[in-house]
């Protein structure tokens, strides 16, 4: 195991000797390491997670902590997502080869091979207090670019302030996430819906007198959805991938920004437990999809 | 497909000849289509411009990547003679722009490579072989597939602390494999059934030979664009772990660039270019890939095509 | 009275990246009211393109760029498409090729049934579900099943189900695009059966469009043969059958074993359906005619009335515009 996180709880110095050593007695870093994952093992199972190495607090209270913001931010964009990505997808499914679809895929393509963190510092730099923009046009808004919502606010209450502070500071963190996964969920339901519009009961509905728009509600969309549910689940990983370098660029401190700052001090039972915490979210996601791929689609049978 | 009239013509071109004959046919008709397409020739001179200053980057940069500019100060505005600015070290950010170019392609290209062997590898045995071993390879790539990539890429990365060159490459090309192995293995499922259906086993040769023989080349096209499109993904990861500071450290890459322009406060300081250029070459490299990959795939993808 | 349905020199193009493709050139044919017209020819002639331009349902890339529809006294090539889509359905409704596909997965049958007469008449969705399970049972299928989804029928019942859907809003023409060309032999025998039975019951016109000639012998007054988009031949069912005209006919009847006769190998029609982006010139049978002279590479023969509803497109046969009764030119066999 590279480094030595003892160095960042207690610093190298002859006065902490006697600390150090029970300390690292303590998390139980002098056995080997084998033993050490069996104790892992056995405390994963048995629902103790361990202490940070940091502020020696347990590492599950620390990250549910943090998911609760973590799950806010994903969350909101998500929902924002979903349902722009759907009905530009749509749209653009519609009107193939015309301007529109030419416009939107290319602009979708453009996005979806655009760095989040990149539009995150760019869109940060662009509705901070005396932006450039500011200089430029008048009325350009600025934006709160970091944290959960105002230092001077804290501690948290449940009232109109804070609420629509916490708002406020949720904004360019979701506005940059959902840019960046918007792209991906718009092309795929363009294709699934192409894919769909191909099929001979589109041509059975357009030919029962129904117009275009009846087609698509009735009869296209709810064929087209579920591929792009199970997308939209196995996306949860890309989508997680995208709130951890959001959250770092904003100093919104969910899990994505823990995780860095754990990595900057090797704080292993916090990071062990938020790969497990990564993982159990997308088992979870999945399975949500999958119970709603059974609603959406009755050729699915529970087997 | 041209195949089956050859085939019915009946014993005077063998099956195989047939096939390899309509697969070489398809590939310049494929190099035929992709030359009149304007998305792929789009994506492709965008590709071409970008190989180019890669590989001519000793010619075109006017400095080291690393090295000072002589008589200017670190931080300073761009100016002519060096156009970006210089960084905190004083090095010319132009400059590095350039041979950030080499880094992004090296690692998306070779990590890709490997992404797409292990995913063609395992999407093929677990799409021809079938039965339970199918299984127990799909369940694992979903494994595979459910673990948050980035996470995982930071924490191994993290974990071997220095992060080499071929490190880097196998870091993002090992956790990249799986969507390759999924596209694959429905491809050969689908091209197993056309096969078998269409005229029987083919008598006297063995698995192998159909696999590599037969349904490999058939499917080459549709690996080859699915490995474009994961060339892309590897370089946006790249970009990620450089702009964190795990990746390769003895190079510049463009994320690193940011990275740097992002800790100098490049916007507030009026170097707008050290944080927009180096990003703007990350989205129009990937958005070529991209763009060539689509193309190939919308191409190759009869579903796609129709109508 | 004017037939119900009066098709004159339809002519239907695709714009593909190939080139244009001549899909359909010139069809001219008349449905009357409760008669049933057969459309046959070999596959990508035309059929389906013909049928789906008669409900003006054809794909983004595809228009009629010349010829006239006339469908109860009205013209739907230039009729507006708000008007157009009243008469879907309604007055004219279909059953595509391949029920397989035809029927909206995730729908229940029932609904889809009802989704027409819902649509056109106003019902209320009670009322139109009642109608739906009527519809069912009319084609033999239990109205238990209203609230199954298409998977859970076998092919041959969801063919009927796609014929119930056809007959619930009471239209005066059904076209029935290859009906039963993926069922069994016995099913196949089920379903024309029902056809006929509907038919007759119903009083409908029918377009019914298949490439095995034998669906059509029992079933249709009026038989249509196309080749490559043009008509060939046309005339009342058992004439044609009985002494084809045209040399594509006669390879068409050639080509269906007789049951009774002895197992001789259908006599096939050498050659393949020739490209219709640059179809050859002339007649474009004459590539594959064993009857094809110098003339037919040259001039294009004309659809010309050999006998009173018997028309055929060849040189073999004299423009003569006939006294009733008087023998044809006969093929030189
Ligand atoms: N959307 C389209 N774009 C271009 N060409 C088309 C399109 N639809 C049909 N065609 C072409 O038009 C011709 C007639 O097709 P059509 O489907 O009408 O044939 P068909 O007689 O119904 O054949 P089958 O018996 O196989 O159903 C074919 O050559 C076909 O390739
Ligand atoms: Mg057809």
């Amino acid at each position: 195991m590279p480094g030595d996180p003892s160095l960042s709880i207690i610093p190298r110095d002859p006065k902490f000797r006697g600390l150090r050593d029970y300390m690292i007695s303590f998390f139980g870093l002098d056995r080997p390491q084998w033993e050490q994952f069996v104790i892992y093992l056995q405390r994963l199972f048995t629902l103790d997670w361990g202490l940070s190495y940091q502020d020696h607090r347990p590492v599950a209270d620390i990250l549910l902590h943090d998911l609760g913001w973590t799950l806010l931010l994903v969350g909101t964009s998500t929902i924002l997502t979903v349902l722009i990505g759907i009905a530009i997808g749509a749209y653009s499914a519609i009107r193939r080869g015309k301007p529109f679809d030419f416009v939107s895929t290319g602009i979708g393509i453009f996005l979806y091979g655009m760095p989040i963190f990149w539009l995150g510092l760019v869109l940060q730099s662009a509705f901070r207090k005396n932006s450039v923009f500011q200089g430029w046009i008048p009325w350009w808004p600025a934006l709160p670019t970091s944290g959960y919502y105002d230092d001077r606010l804290i501690p948290w209450n449940w009232d109109i302030l804070h609420v629509a502070d916490a708002f406020l500071h949720l904004l360019l963190p979701a506005l940059t996430l959902s840019l960046g996964t918007l792209a991906g969920i718009s092309l795929v339901m363009r294709n699934s819906l192409i894919d769909v519009m191909t099929e001979d009961f589109v041509t059975t509905a357009r030919a029962k007198g129904l117009s275009p728009r009846q087609v698509l509600r009735r009869h296209i969309l709810p064929n087209g959805m579920p591929p792009m549910v199970s997308l939209i689940a196995l996306d949860i990983a890309f989508i997680l991938g995208g709130a951890y370098q959001v959250e770092v660029i904003f100093r919104y401190q969910g899990i994505g920004f823990r995780t860095i700052e754990a990595i900057g001090s090797l704080d292993y039972p916090l990071l062990q437990f938020i790969i497990v915490i990564g993982g159990a979210a997308v088992v979870i996601a999945n399975l949500l999809a999958d119970f709603l791929l059974l609603w959406l689609d009755p050729r699915i049978k529970i087997s | 497909m041209g195949t089956v009239e050859v085939v019915k013509v009946g014993g005077v071109i063998s099956p195989f000849r047939a096939r390899a004959i309509v697969v070489g046919r398809r590939m310049q008709d494929i190099g035929l289509q992709v030359f009149h397409n304007k998305t792929a020739m789009a994506g492709l001179i965008i590709l071409i411009f970008f190989t180019v200053l890669a590989v001519a980057a000793p010619l075109i940069a006017p400095y080291g990547p690393l090295s000072a500019v002589p008589d200017v100060g670190p931080l300073t505005l761009p100016a002519p003679g060096h156009p970006f600015g210089t960084n905190q070290f004083g090095y010319d950010i132009y400059s590095q722009v350039i041979w950030g170019t080499q880094i992004s392609l090296l690692v998306g290209v070779l990590a890709a490579a490997v992404a797409s062997v292990i995913g063609t590898a395992v999407g093929l045995v677990s799409g021809f072989v079938g039965g339970w071993i199918d299984e127990v390879i799909m369940r694992f790539n979903d494994v595979v597939l459910s673990i948050p990539w980035l996470v995982l890429m930071i924490v191994i990365a993290a974990r071997l602390n220095y992060l080499d060159l071929v490190g880097i490459i196998l870091v993002i090309g090992l956790t990249g494999w799986s969507v390759t192995a999924r596209v694959v293995r429905s491809q050969v499922l689908s091209l197993k059934e056309r096969m078998f259906v269409e005229r029987g086993r083919m008598i006297g040769s063995s698995n192998t030979h159909i696999l590599l023989r037969h349904i490999f080349p058939n499917a080459f096209p549709l690996i080859f664009a699915n490995t474009i499109l994961t060339v892309a993904v590897s370089i946006l990861s790249e970009s990620v772990l450089a702009f964190l500071n795990l990746s390769v450290k003895s190079n510049v890459s463009w994320g690193r660039i940011i990275a740097e322009a992002y800790q100098h406060d490049a916007l507030t300081i009026g170097m707008a270019e050290w944080l927009i250029v180096p990003g703007l070459c990350i989205v129009f490299l990937v958005f070529g890939f991209y763009l060539f990959g689509y193309a190939l795939d919308e191409i190759l993808n009869p579903r796609l095509r129709r109508r | 009275m004017a037939a119900l349905l009066e098709v004159r020199d339809l002519t239907i193009e695709f714009t593909t990246k190939a080139g244009i493709v001549h899909a359909v050139e010139g069809a001219s044919f008349d449905v009357e009211r409760g008669e049933a017209l057969g459309l046959a020819g070999e596959s990508g002639c035309g059929k389906t393109t013909t049928a789906l331009a008669l409900m003006r349902l054809l794909p983004y890339n595809g228009r009629i760029v010349r010829g006239s529809i006339s469908f109860a006294g009205r013209s739907l090539v230039p009729l507006e498409e708000a008007s157009m889509r009243a008469i879907r359905w309604k007055e004219m409704s279909i059953v595509f090729q391949g029920a397989m596909n035809s029927l909206n997965p995730v729908q229940r049958v029932g609904r889809q049934i009802a989704e027409p007469i819902i649509l056109h008449e106003d019902a209320d969705s009670d009322v139109a579900l009642k109608r739906a399970g009527d519809l069912l049972e009319l084609v033999g299928i239990s109205r238990n099943r209203l609230n199954d989804y298409p998977h859970e029928f076998s092919g041959g019942m969801r063919q009927r189900v796609m014929i119930a859907m056809a007959l619930a809003c009471d239209p005066k023409l059904v076209i029935a695009d290859e009906p039963v060309t993926a069922l069994d032999v016995m099913i196949q025998a089920q379903i024309l059966d029902l056809l006929e039975r509907l038919r007759r019951e119903l009083d409908l016109a029918m377009i019914l469009i298949s490439h095995d000639l034998s669906v059509l012998a029992d079933t249709c007054e009026q038989v249509t043969i196309m080749y490559a988009g043009k008509t060939m031949e046309s005339g009342k069912t058992m004439d044609l059958f009985t002494d084809p005209k045209h040399p594509y006919t006669q390879g068409l009847v050639g080509a269906f074993p007789d049951i009774r006769g002895p197992r001789n190998m259908p006599e096939a029609i050498p050659g393949d359906v020739p490209s219709l982006i640059s179809p050859p010139s002339g007649c474009v049978f004459h590539p594959r005619c064993k009857f094809a002279f110098d003339r037919c590479s040259n001039a294009e023969p004309e659809l010309s009335e050999l006998a009173p509803g018997r028309r055929a497109a060849c040189f073999l046969y004299p423009e003569v515009t006939e006294v009733p009764g008087r023998s044809m030119p006969i093929a030189t066999r």
